[in-house]
C-alpha cells in the first residue's frame, strides 16, 4: 500500500501526546533540571510492584508509567537510559522521576557527569576499556 | 528522608562524548557500529528558526517538537560507562548543543569530504566552546580520497586536534576514533599540545 509508511513511523513513539501521562505538567514539581546522565536509584521505600516497605497503598496511587520507570531504577540508571528504555521523551522522565523523588522512591546519587573535571585515571580507565572491546 | 536504602552501591561514573557533522555525516552508523543505538527523544520548543522546516499547519498552537538524538551506550566493568550523544545536525538545532555539550569529555566531528562545510557550524562552535575535539574523515565508498593535510587546511584546523580517515560502519575504525579523542584529551590535560597524535601511553 503506497505510503502507508507515512502514517506514522515505527520510532516516533506513543500516540498519545507526550505531556498526557504528567496530566499536563511540564516542569519538574521541584522545578530541578536533573542533568540527561544524573544516576538515580530505587530506594526500596516503595516497590514497582507493591512490595515496597510502605507497602501497596502508595504504590497503588502511581501511574504505570511512574511503576515501569521506579523498576528501571532497581538498578542505577541515568535520566537518559530511563528515557530511552522508556521511549518517553527526556522532559517527560524530568517531571515523573521528581514525582517519585518526592515520595522518597528514588534519590539521585550523582547529579552530573565530571566532564572536564575527570581525573586522568578515569580517562586511562576508558582508554583500556575501548582498547579492549 | 525516611528511610533510604543503607546498601545503595556507590554511583557508576557516567561520561559522556558527542558525536558531531553534517545531515549524513554517518552519525547513526558511527554509533550504531560500537554500541547499541537507541532513539532519546526530547520535546524541543519551536522556534522560529523552524518555522520553515517544521510542518505546524492545522496544528495551531502546537509550541513543541520532538527531536530524536542518537544515543548508545559501553559499559567497562561495573563502574564506569560511556554515553554517545549524536547531536542533531541541522542548525535549527543547534540551540540543544549548549545542553548537551555540558559535561562532555569531548567530541568527534564527523566529516564528509563531498561536503566539508557542513562540518564548518560544529568546528566553529566547539571551538569557542573550548571542549576537546578530534575531525573525523568518514570515507565513503564513492566519495574521492583527498590528503589528510588538504583537509585540515580546508578547515583551519589548529595543529594540536587529530584529524583521522575513519569507516562509520567499522567498529575497529570506530573504536580508533574514540581511542584518538580520548588520548587528546589527556594530553590537552597533561599540558602537551601540539602534534595531535600525543600518545598517553603507547597503544597495546
Amino acid at each position: 500500500m503506497p505510503g502507508s509508511n507515512k502514517w506514522r513511523r515505527r520510532d516516533s513513539g506513543p500516540v498519545v501526546r507526550p505531556y498526557a501521562v504528567t496530566g499536563g505538567r511540564t516542569e519538574p514539581a521541584d522545578g530541578e533540571m536533573l542533568d540527561l546522565l544524573a544516576v538515580v536509584v530505587a530506594t526500596g521505600l516503595l516497590a514497582s510492584t507493591g512490595s515496597g516497605r510502605r507497602g501497596g497503598d502508595e504504590t497503588a496511587k502511581l501511574t504505570p508509567e511512574h511503576r515501569r520507570i521506579l523498576k528501571l531504577c532497581e538498578n542505577q540508571a541515568t535520566v537518559a537510559d530511563i528515557a530511552a528504555d522508556t521511549a518517553l521523551p527526556v522532559g517527560v522522565v524530568r517531571v515523573l522521576l521528581a514525582d517519585l523523588t518526592a515520595q522518597g522512591a528514588i534519590t539521585v546519587v550523582r547529579e552530573r557527569p565530571a566532564g572536564q573535571r575527570t581525573g586522568n585515571d578515569v580517562l586511562q580507565e576508558i582508554l583500556n576499556g575501548l582498547r579492549a572491546l | 528522608m525516611a528511610s533510604v536504602r543503607s546498601d545503595i552501591p556507590p554511583p557508576f561514573a557516567a561520561h559522556k562524548i558527542l558525536i558531531a557533522g553534517g545531515f549524513g555525516s554517518g552519525k547513526t552508523t558511527l554509533v550504531g557500529a560500537i554500541s547499541e543505538v537507541r532513539p532519546l527523544r526530547t520535546e524541543e520548543r519551536l522556534t522560529s528558526a523552524s518555522i520553515d522546516y517544521d510542518d505546524v499547519s492545522g496544528v495551531d498552537g502546537k509550541t513543541t517538537t520532538t527531536v530524536a538524538l542518537d544515543f548508545g551506550r559501553i559499559t567497562f566493568g561495573s563502574q564506569v560507562v560511556l554515553y554517545l550523544f549524536g547531536l542533531p545536525g541541522q542548525e535549527r538545532f543547534s540551540f540543544m548543543w549548549d545542553e548537551l555539550s555540558y559535561g562532555a569529555l569531548g567530541v568527534v566531528i564527523l566529516a564528509d569530504v563531498r561536503k566539508l562545510d557542513d562540518c564548518f557550524p560544529s568546528v566553529n562552535y566547539f571551538e569557542k566552546r573550548r571542549l576537546p575535539f578530534v575531525v573525523a574523515i568518514n570515507c565513503f565508498d564513492n566519495a574521492p580520497r583527498y590528503d589528510p593535510d588538504e583537509v585540515r587546511i580546508a578547515l583551519d584546523l589548529d595543529p594540536g586536534v587529530p584529524l583521522i580517515l575513519c569507516d562509520a560502519r567499522d567498529v575497529g575504525s570506530v573504536k580508533q576514533v574514540l581511542i584518538t579523542l580520548v588520548e587528546a584529551i589527556a594530553a590537552r590535560r597533561s599540558g602537551r599540545r601540539g602534534s595531535g597524535r600525543t600518545s598517553v601511553t603507547p597503544g597495546m
